[in-house]
């Protein structure tokens, strides 16, 4: 693009984002310790590193949020102290938060401008041209949420585009973007990709984290690798490779999965034959019709398809935990079952990893280890009353097994990094030993490194005759991890490949048809 | 990282903000001392110990029931009124089941008492369900469920007292009073209701801390829907949090009839929901749900009739008048301190902008009202003008400290 430009002015012109020394501690971590780093202006700066190496936390710093303990930060060329975000985004500087901030019973519109509000002649609230920008904005965005809908009725696929919309209203020159596609599928994704060219074509600068290497090595000009607080080094994308980052990013090679033997089917688990989920208040009339599908011990069935597609609502559904009225049959082990609640899901070996972990995952006011023992607190059981060692010791064999990096394991949970999080929600789940796992995206902002080892501990669960049905919105892993995949559009079951079939032109034509 | 590990481990007893609430009691115990004009606590410590104590156990019993509501995550209105049903459903049952000697200010015997008890315990039950049906059922917002029983209860205790005295004595009456022995002996001997108080904070703790649906209520409180997912049948942990709230009002009532030898509907217990609601705050719970232990919550009773104990043994006339504003300036007061560190930490200003300065006047004329009403004009006047320089000052340090943020 413009890139020219920039190598001619570099000398010239202060940078973009200038932070020199940066620490911040938090109690039982250092977050950031002496990090340092320039951003050039316009680029698209890259910031990769595992769960809980700081990318957060220094994009936080940026925009306000936090205050740091020490070091200085410069935005173009002028020494700046952030009190709060609203003096950050006097800076020009617009986030999109890694954990989704929205105000769940306000509508799109009035989310996307909360606190800018815009006013008619007599000072009244305008909703009309607010909800007119709003639509240009999801409008570029090329996506289909109306501006009047309820925030808190959208699915957080949907509420991560309505974030990226409330930063871009900002018109701010440094935008930071954490993890924006986490819960996007490939083709939301692509459209953000298109929106991020245009803002660059305008002389944005930009600041990405994520952990899809695919979308790093495609959009950024340069790379800054964070490990445990520390900056590891800074490099142009054309010098590297997505194996080197990662190296740097854990300290080690990941070691490649080892090409394993196909498992072994098992007995059939689960059968469902003809389900359909009506949504009446919808012109399609469902959100899921006629789908039959069927589940074996040993296997991993991949759930494909867009935002919307009803891959939620199907598992939803399986669990429970989703509206009743659906008909058809669901077979568990050949009987017929409708549970009402998840409980009865519960008791019948059933678990499910759902896809917005804030909002649907995580008790915020207790600590890690009641996070994760919350489903099986009945094994830690003395004499009817619970003991602290018991349950110590079963998050503990939790915390190991899924690789959770924390202070402790009674440090409050909203402490630790968003994938951390997520892994001791699977954690969680895991230790009700179930039959049949559900998993919404279960991967959604989880490093590299860990990733490999999550699937690492599916598949050896799978060898031990669970039977596992997943969703992602990454289709590589789908690929990966599946032994049969069923793709999903618009609430009907388009296709089903198994593994030697399936390829992403395929599944993208299929869920798109 | 093992070396952080304790850091993060619930400390000895009792937390930090717990251990200045105990401080606090202490305080306000010495200055009561030095302070009264009559030396009450030094001449008659056993009295002053006796009214504390009763006034805190009752209070308390239901403070405890509030806790466990608040801790998942709705809020009872209505204990207040659930007192006087109590009272109400007690006396009218000893009517019903022996008109004789309650006519005649006689003993009833014990097994009739018991059998009113239960039936008082058995309505705080009932009512515990209904608030859970509405909330649950018919998705009525807990303040408003809880709102529409504080009004509704207290009347419908005074008609069914109207009602059964009508039907059982020569004269309509909205009281009745209880005479019987077992009363007057719960009246006489104050560990009875202290030892109930400490039975049930006991039990309480034991079931927050120590059991599976004590760990549900936190949950629960923390974030609904998540616990629902977590496979929590999260309607039955209500049901058992506003039954528990419920059946603990239900039992201060018979304390409250024993204590004044009368079941009084239209006026027994009357705004005591919020002397509750305020002894968990001051205790540390969240009104958002999901925090909150039982130390913090007898801490907070015992404190607040600490400070009411001392007002009036300090002020002497009409101390009850003032009971509501010291509750009120309790409660503020240690909501704010409780924050105190984190202010100072994130730049927070207690006066920021023009609303501060509109505060400050706000502020000293309160205060100096206060005074003036207590210890004359002059004082007030003086109070008030303190108050202001003070609070001057204060702004004045923040902006200093922080200049205007950078635009
Ligand atoms: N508010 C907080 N309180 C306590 N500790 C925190 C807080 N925020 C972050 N931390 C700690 O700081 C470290 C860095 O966290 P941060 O969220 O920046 O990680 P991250 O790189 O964004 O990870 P992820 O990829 O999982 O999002 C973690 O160890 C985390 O536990
Ligand atoms: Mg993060």
């Amino acid at each position: 693009m413009n890139h020219d430009n920039h190598e001619v002015k570099k000398d010239a012109a202060p940078h973009a984002v200038c932070m020199r020394g940066i620490t911040k501690r938090f109690p039982g971590v250092v977050a950031l310790e002496d990090m340092s780093l320039d951003v050039r202006p316009g680029e698209l700066h890259a910031i990769c590193g595992e769960n809980g190496a700081g990318k957060s936390t220094l994009v936080k710093i940026l925009s306000g949020v936090y205050q740091p303990d020490g070091g200085t930060l410069e935005i173009g060329g002028e020494m700046v102290r952030f009190v709060c975000t609203r003096d950050a985004e006097h800076a020009g500087v617009a986030i999109i938060h890694q954990e989704l901030a929205l105000v769940e019973e306000l509508s799109v519109a009035a989310n996307v401008f909360l606190g800018r509000e815009k006013r008619t002649a007599l000072g009244l609230v305008d909703d009309r041209a607010m909800a007119a920008e709003c639509a240009q904005l999801l409008e570029s965005l090329e996506c289909r949420i109306a501006p009047d809908v309820r925030t808190g009725n959208l699915r957080v696929g949907d509420q991560q585009l309505v974030e990226i919309a409330k930063a871009l209203s900002l018109h701010a020159s440094i935008v930071v973007m954490d993890e924006p596609t986490s819960a996007l599928t490939e083709s939301e994704s692509a459209r953000l990709e298109r929106t991020i060219a245009k803002l660059l074509a305008r002389g944005t600068t930009i600041l990405y984290i994520s952990h899809k290497m695919g979308e790093v090595f495609r959009l950024a000009d340069r790379i800054t690798v964070l490990r445990d607080g520390r900056h590891v080094r800074t490099v142009n994308r054309a010098d590297t490779s997505p194996e080197e980052i990662t190296g740097w990013m854990v300290g080690r090679k990941i070691a490649d999965r080892p090409a394993s033997a196909p498992r072994v089917r098992g007995k059939q688990l689960l059968e469902v034959r003809n389900l359909c989920l009506p949504w009446p208040e919808h012109p399609r009339g469902y959100r899921l019709s006629d789908i039959s599908l069927s589940l074996c011990a040993g296997e991993i069935l991949g759930v494909a398809g867009l935002m919307g597609a009803g891959r939620t609502e199907l598992l939803e559904t399986l669990f429970g935990a989703g509206q009743s009225n659906w008909t058809g049959d669901i077979l568990l082990e050949g009987r017929r079952v409708r549970f009402l609640h998840p409980r009865e899901a519960c008791d019948r070996r059933i678990a499910m990893v759902s896809e917005d972990r804030k909002r649907l995952g995580l008790f915020p006011d207790l600590d890690v280890a009641g996070n994760v023992s919350v489903c099986s607190l009945h094994e830690a059981l003395y004499g009817g009353l619970l003991s602290r060692s018991g349950e110590d010791a079963l998050v503990a064999g939790s915390v190991r097994e899924t690789g959770v990096k924390t202070p402790s394991l009674h440090a409050p949970i909203m402490g630790l990094s968003g994938g951390n999080q997520q892994k001791c929600i699977i954690g969680r789940w895991l230790l009700t030993r179930p039959d049949i796992l559900l998993l919404d995206d279960p991967t959604r902002g989880i490093d590299v490194g860990a990733k490999a080892e999550l699937y690492t501990l599916i598949d050896q669960l799978c060898r031990n005759g669970m039977g596992v049905i997943l969703t992602s919105s990454e289709l590589p892993e789908l690929l990966s991890l599946a032994d049969r995949i069923i793709v999903l559009a618009e609430g009907r079951l388009t296709a089903e490949f198994s593994r030697s079939e399936a390829t992403e032109a395929k599944i993208m034509a299929a869920a798109t048809g | 990282m093992p070396p952080h590990q304790d850091s993060f481990r619930q400390p000895f007893l009792l937390r930090r903000s717990e251990w200045a609430l105990v401080l606090a009691i202490v305080v306000a115990v010495g200055l009561t001392a030095l302070l009264d004009a009559n030396h009450s606590y030094a001449t008659r410590p056993l009295e002053s110990l006796r009214d504390i104590a009763r006034n805190t156990a009752l209070l308390g019993i239901f403070a405890l029931g509030a806790t466990v509501v608040i801790i998942a995550g709705g809020i009872d209105l209505s204990a207040g009124s659930m007192i006087a049903l109590s009272g109400t459903v007690c006396a009218t049952t000893m009517l019903a089941l022996a008109p004789v000697e309650m006519m005649g200010f006689k003993p009833v015997g014990p097994a009739v008492v018991a059998v009113a008890c239960a039936a008082s315990l058995l309505a705080g039950f009932l009512v515990g369900t209904l608030h859970s049906w509405l909330i649950t059922a018919i998705r009525l917002p807990p303040f408003i469920a809880t709102l529409a029983t504080l009004v509704g209860l207290r009347s419908f205790a005074r008609a069914l007292c109207e009602s059964a005295t009508s039907a059982l004595t020569p004269t309509k009456s909205a009281l009745v009073n209880v005479a019987d022995p077992l009363f007057k002996t719960v009246r006489d001997n104050v560990w009875i209701p202290v030892a109930m108080f400490g039975v049930l904070a006991c039990i309480t703790w034991l079931i927050l801390t120590r059991t599976v649906l004590g760990r549900h209520i936190g949950a629960l409180g923390g974030n609904e829907q998540a616990a629902r997912l977590a496979g929590i049948r999260t309607d039955n942990v209500k049901w058992f949090a506003y039954c528990f709230g419920a059946m603990t009002a239900a039992l201060a009532g018979l304390f409250y009839v024993a204590n004044e030898s009368v079941s009084a509907p239209v006026n027994q217990g009357r705004g005591h929901e919020l002397n509750a609601i305020a002894a968990a705050v001051v205790g540390g719970c969240s009104l958002a749900g999901g925090v909150g232990t039982v130390p913090g919550t007898v801490l907070g009773a015992i404190f607040l009739r600490v400070v009411i104990d001392a007002v009036s043994k300090i002020i002497k006339t009409g101390a009850d008048v003032y009971e509501g504003l010291i509750v009120g300036i309790v409660v503020v007061m240690a909501v704010t301190l409780g924050q105190v560190g984190q202010m100072a930490k994130g730049g927070r200003k207690l006066l920021p902008g023009s609303l501060g300065l509109c505060a400050i006047p706000t502020l000293a004329i309160l205060s100096g009202a206060i005074v003036a009403m207590t210890a004359g004009p002059r004082a007030g006047a003086s109070v008030a003008g303190a108050s202001v320089v003070l609070l001057w000052l204060l702004r004045a340090w923040e902006n200093s400290r922080t200049p205007a943020s950078s635009m």
